[in-house]
């Protein structure tokens, strides 16, 4: 990889990047609301997560990648998005990366109407990055989204949640090399769906 | 097995064992019910069982099962088991497919694999559930392998898409993001072609109402969600059988009223 591609992977793959994702939670912030995932079991629920989105998301990222259309690609992943507030952030996060992307090249390099895994994997291959370190990039970028979300609706203190993120970083490989698209993940769906019927919310999803 | 629906006659195109279809009993709404039995009781290992139901154009068909597709032990040497179940729903038609649970056994190999196809205007009410195993002799996720391969198609646009590979011993489903302690999940999905975005949003609002009614952590949890176009799912994971079908009765109540305006009949069976 290039100097260059580096340097433009660690600028989209930062989670400080301004698409809007830490104004979603997919479903953790209800699942914190019950304490069915506390700090204790964060880690073991964010395995889970690799598991089953990430490695859902990680194929698209890498299907795009690959050259496949990302518009047919994009509207198969919102069949597999059963829970409306998860399809709908991430569709959103794919149009403000998409907008963000295409304001910083200077010309409409991404399509703004895709899932962000999907615009990702775009860029990815449009900035000549190598296709495996996209996907893990993506897949690192979603758990320290999630991770900053938990340390907002739990006590998470900074280091705790620098470890957490140090100690799934295998975990995170592991996912990124699975081809098989298999996702079973019905309860955090489910807190998808139950988001709405929260009393107060941190998050839009 | 191959079914067809037509508005006047019902036909058996293809009858094999261990599938059997008796015969079709008029509905009040002119549809058609059948119920599907397995004679030998359930799904042996190496079996390749395929469904296919087409309800042609305008017509109207309600399915159900008469008992849980059991799914037994895995042999050595034997292939997993599988059922292919096809269901094409044509313009202007309407199918329920209502069957009861999946229960696969201690030991058992299976894939499932369903594709649903509907054309314009047509409609489709469906629902699975999957139980844990035999609980009563113990058994609980005590299977080796659950592959489901789902596909709802409205014209040539996927609607609805779900692969997973249930593999207990390997990804535990207690996990907070599969099934945290509940045992039996259920999944009800109502699509039509046709309507606007706004109607479904309408509809998520009402079965959510009823989902949080019928919702007591701990013992089941029900969420509704609209799909991203022409249809909503409803997802529910309980730790018991025993009150499943009466909460999808509901939701498929008030789902087929809001889709068809009419009330829904029963299929004849006790739950």
């Amino acid at each position: 990889m290039t100097e260059s591609a580096l340097l433009r992977l660690l600028h989209l793959a930062d989670s400080a990047l301004p698409v809007g994702s830490t104004a979603h939670s997919f479903g953790l912030e209800t699942l914190a609301e019950e304490a069915v995932v506390v700090p204790a079991n964060l880690e073991s629920f964010l395995r889970g997560y690799l598991e089953e989105a990430g490695v859902l998301e990680g194929n698209y990222v890498r299907r795009a990648w690959n050259g496949q259309s990302p518009q047919s690609l994009s509207e198969e992943l919102s069949a597999r998005k059963a829970a409306r507030t998860a399809r709908d952030a991430s569709l959103k996060l794919g149009h403000r990366f998409a907008e963000l992307v295409n304001g910083m090249v200077g010309f409409a390099l991404i399509p703004n109407s895709l899932h962000y895994c999907i615009a990702f994997g775009c860029a990815g291959k449009a900035f000549e990055i190598p296709a495996d370190t996209v996907v893990i990039a993506y897949l690192h970028q979603s758990i320290a989204g999630l991770v900053s979300a938990a340390q907002r609706l739990m006590p998470l203190g900074q280091t705790a949640a620098a470890r957490l993120l140090w100690n799934l970083k295998p975990a995170m490989i592991q996912a990124s090399h699975v081809e098989e698209v298999s996702c079973f993940n019905p309860y955090l769906e489910l807190a998808s769906m139950r988001h709405g019927s929260l009393e107060t919310r941190l998050f839009i999803s | 097995m191959n079914l067809t629906f037509g508005r006047e006659r019902f036909r058996i195109e293809r009858q094999d064992p261990p599938w059997k279809v008796v015969r079709a009993f008029p509905l009040a709404d002119s549809g058609k019910l059948v119920h599907l039995h397995n004679v030998s009781g359930g799904v042996l290992a190496g079996d390749r069982l395929a469904l296919r139901v087409e309800v042609e154009p305008n017509a109207a068909a309600q399915i159900t099962t008469t008992g849980a597709t059991r799914l037994y032990r895995h042999r050595p040497g034997a292939l997993d088991s599988e059922q292919c179940t096809t269901l094409l729903v044509s313009d202007g038609a309407r199918l329920e497919y209502l069957p009861d649970p999946v229960i696969p056994y201690a030991g058992s190999r299976h894939r499932q694999r369903t594709e649903i196809r509907l054309g314009q205007e047509a409609t489709l009410l469906w629902w699975e559930t999957f139980a844990p195993g035999r609980l009563a002799a113990g058994e609980c996720f005590a299977f080796d392998r659950l592959r489901v391969e789902t596909a709802v198609y409205v014209g040539s646009r996927p609607v609805l898409r779900e692969d997973y590979v249930l593999d207990p011993l390997r990804r535990p489903l207690a996990a907070p993001v599969r099934m945290l302690g509940y045992s039996h999940m259920a999944t009800f999905c109502a699509v039509q072609e046709g309507r606007p975005q706004g109607f479904w949003r309408n509809l998520e609002e009402q079965l959510t109402q009823i989902a949080v009614r019928r919702t007591s952590p701990g013992e089941a949890v029900w969420g509704a969600s609209a799909l991203v176009s022409d249809g909503i799912l409803v997802r529910g994971m309980t730790v018991s059988g025993r009150f499943i079908y009466e909460s999808l009765v509901e939701f498929w109540k008030a789902a087929r009223l809001a889709v068809t305006g009419t009330e829904p009949l029963p299929p004849r069976k006790i739950y």
